[in-house]
């Protein structure tokens, strides 16, 4: 509860041992709360969070074995990295040559063994995130709760260490959740994923899952470039009836192609603008007095005109029937 | 190049207004004679060797570090775990502390010391005591601001959220991870206030006057008698707060260097 209103509503989340599970949403959406709450750090004012069967919700952040990296890193500054990475063994009253020994590996794991007697505002952004990483690796939770842990990294930086978090994850079969606004993020490291609106999970599912079949318009929107239209717009485009009851369809970009198969339904539209991201063109195309948008591969000859109307095909299952 | 030579002199004449007085009590502080002549007659170590040979500042001096330095330590004994827990835990009531940052400006020294003597004069407390309360309150705004800024700088509440998720009960994610964090600018914010207290001169010369003689009143006293003893009282004073900038400002680049996490 933050005052009168519900941060968060009917949260039921199932997570695997050896998971790696993203929360997406964007900001405000309670999925940084939810971390706070497995962690311990914030109460619920109901419910329950049950680590391998176990209620965790008298027992104290310290006991939890649940680990967690922030975004803004917490390092502490007054201590080296290694002295930072050991800190959890140090608690645990382990032996200072088994702590030694464990840092080093923890610091070798995330490719920082040379920079152990650097304070962290000695190092970089990425580097100061790893830091972070292997010091709560090294106490080996039982889950480990990653809080947007990438966002201020700048892009080359942050798909590298995507990459290195799936990697290391795999290897160690460690539970982790991944909070994130990037849907793209969320894409590339998740075997599952929530995503979050208003404090409630929106839809679950595999990455492909929530990427090919949206259930609501959020979803849509939030996750790619979704064309949205209403059942009226897109009966109109197509000239055909549309099967069910509902009443807001979504089309992917990519789904939209320019040469006709069976079955699919058939539209016409003038292409108006294009933008180049790379290995895509996105083109916007007008349809009476609607606008949507068909993205391509990148190919050497620009096969668009624009000015020109062209006739646009989708397949029947590509066109998804939202709630 | 016209306006850049106005520029350069009157950046020569504000050094000068600023540095010359200073400059001016220093060299008296060493001159054997300085009365018609444009520069001293000669140098002498005679005044600073006659100020450390008087028993009198010695011990006006020995009053000034005690009474600055208790009142510090007493403020870091009770304000700062106060500040500590509200900036941490309870945010919404800092503006009370940011309105009693702004009442500690507000008030003028002769106005407190006037109400100082009307409430505690009659009742027994002493009045030294008294003094020492309001010290205690009056360096509020640097305690304040050097904890409140060492415990945004460090984030002080994800380290100790991390350090607890490591294991680390709530005593020691305090002892072992944020008080070092912060303590340079704690040390930072005590070294300010305290040269602030060493310079105090209404307050204590109205409440307590020469019952309680510091440095100050010392220095006062000096004024009507030597000219030359109270220039090397300044001088005294003037390499002390010296030293203490410069510390301040090396634990200041200090914590600065530590905030980039």
């Amino acid at each position: 509860m933050y005052g009168n209103n519900a941060v968060l509503s009917n949260i039921d989340m199932t997570i695997e041992k050896g998971e790696f599970v993203t929360l997406l949403g964007p900001s405000g959406c309670g999925k940084s709360t939810i971390l706070r709450i497995v962690a311990g750090l914030t109460d619920a004012t109901s419910g329950a969070v049950k680590i391998e069967g176990k209620n965790m919700n008298n027992i104290q952040p310290k006991n939890r074995e649940v680990g967690m990296v922030f975004q803004s890193y917490a390092l502490f500054p007054n201590m080296t990295v290694k002295e930072n990475v050991a800190f959890g063994l140090k608690m645990k009253k382990m032996n200072e040559s088994e702590i030694e020994q464990k840092a080093k590996e923890a610091l070798a794991i995330v490719h920082l063994s040379d920079k152990e007697h650097a304070f962290p505002h000695e190092l970089s952004g990425g580097q100061q995130q790893r830091v972070a990483l292997a010091r709560a690796l090294i106490v080996r939770p039982k889950v480990l709760l990653l809080d947007e842990p990438l966002s201020a990294l700048d892009a080359q930086i942050r798909k590298k260490l995507q990459a290195d978090l799936r990697s290391i994850q795999t290897e160690l079969g460690m539970t982790m959740v991944l909070v994130t606004h990037d849907q793209e993020e969320a894409m590339a490291v998740s075997d599952k994923i929530f995503v979050m609106n208003k404090g409630k999970i929106a839809q679950e599912g595999t990455p492909t899952e929530i990427y090919t079949k949206p259930e609501s318009e959020f979803v849509a929107n939030f996750i790619g470039h979704y064309n949205v239209f209403t059942r009226k717009e897109l009966e109109q485009m197509i000239g055909n009836k549309l099967p069910g009851e509902r009443q807001k369809f979504a089309i992917r970009p990519e789904a939209i192609h320019l040469t006709a198969k069976e079955g699919d339904y058939r539209f016409k539209g003038t292409a108006k603008e294009a933008v180049m991201s790379g290995n895509v063109i996105r083109t916007v195309f007008q349809a009476g007095d609607r606008s949507f948008s068909v993205e391509q591969l990148h190919e050497r000859q620009a096969s668009l005109v624009l000015g020109n109307t062209y006739e646009c095909y989708v397949s029947q299952e590509d066109v998804v029937a939202l709630l | 190049m016209k306006k850049k030579g106005f520029a350069d002199l009157f950046f020569v004449f504000l050094l000068l207004y600023l540095f010359l007085p200073i400059l001016a009590t220093m060299f008296y502080a060493f001159a054997t004679n300085w009365n018609k002549t444009v520069l001293p007659e000669g140098l002498t170590f005679k005044w600073i060797a006659m100020l450390f040979q008087d028993s009198s500042f010695i011990e006006a001096f020995g009053r000034s570090v005690l009474l600055s330095g208790g009142a510090v330590m007493l403020a870091l004994l009770f304000i700062v775990p106060a500040i500590f827990v509200i900036v941490l835990y309870f945010p919404k009531y800092e503006k009370w502390i940011q309105a009693a940052v702004v009442m500690v400006y507000a008030f003028p020294g002769v106005i407190l010391a006037v109400g100082l003597i009307r409430a505690y004069a009659h009742i027994g407390v002493p009045m030294i005591v008294a003094v020492l309360g309001a010290y205690v309150i009056s360096i509020l705004p640097y305690i304040y601001q050097g904890t409140r800024n060492s415990l945004r700088n460090v984030n002080a509440r994800q380290l100790l959220d991390a350090a607890e998720l490591l294991g680390a009960s709530k005593a020691q994610a305090f002892l072992k991870v944020l008080l070092p964090a912060v303590y340079p600018g704690l040390f930072a914010g005590a070294l300010l206030s305290f040269s602030v207290l060493f310079g105090e001169f209404v307050l204590i010369n109205l409440v307590v006057g020469s019952r309680f003689e510091t440095v100050q009143i010392y220095l006062m006293k000096k004024l009507s008698t030597s000219g030359h003893i109270a220039s090397s009282v300044v001088f005294v004073y003037l390499v002390l707060m010296g030293i203490l900038t410069f510390i301040i400002s090396m634990l200041t680049k200090r914590s600065k260097g530590a905030a980039k996490v």
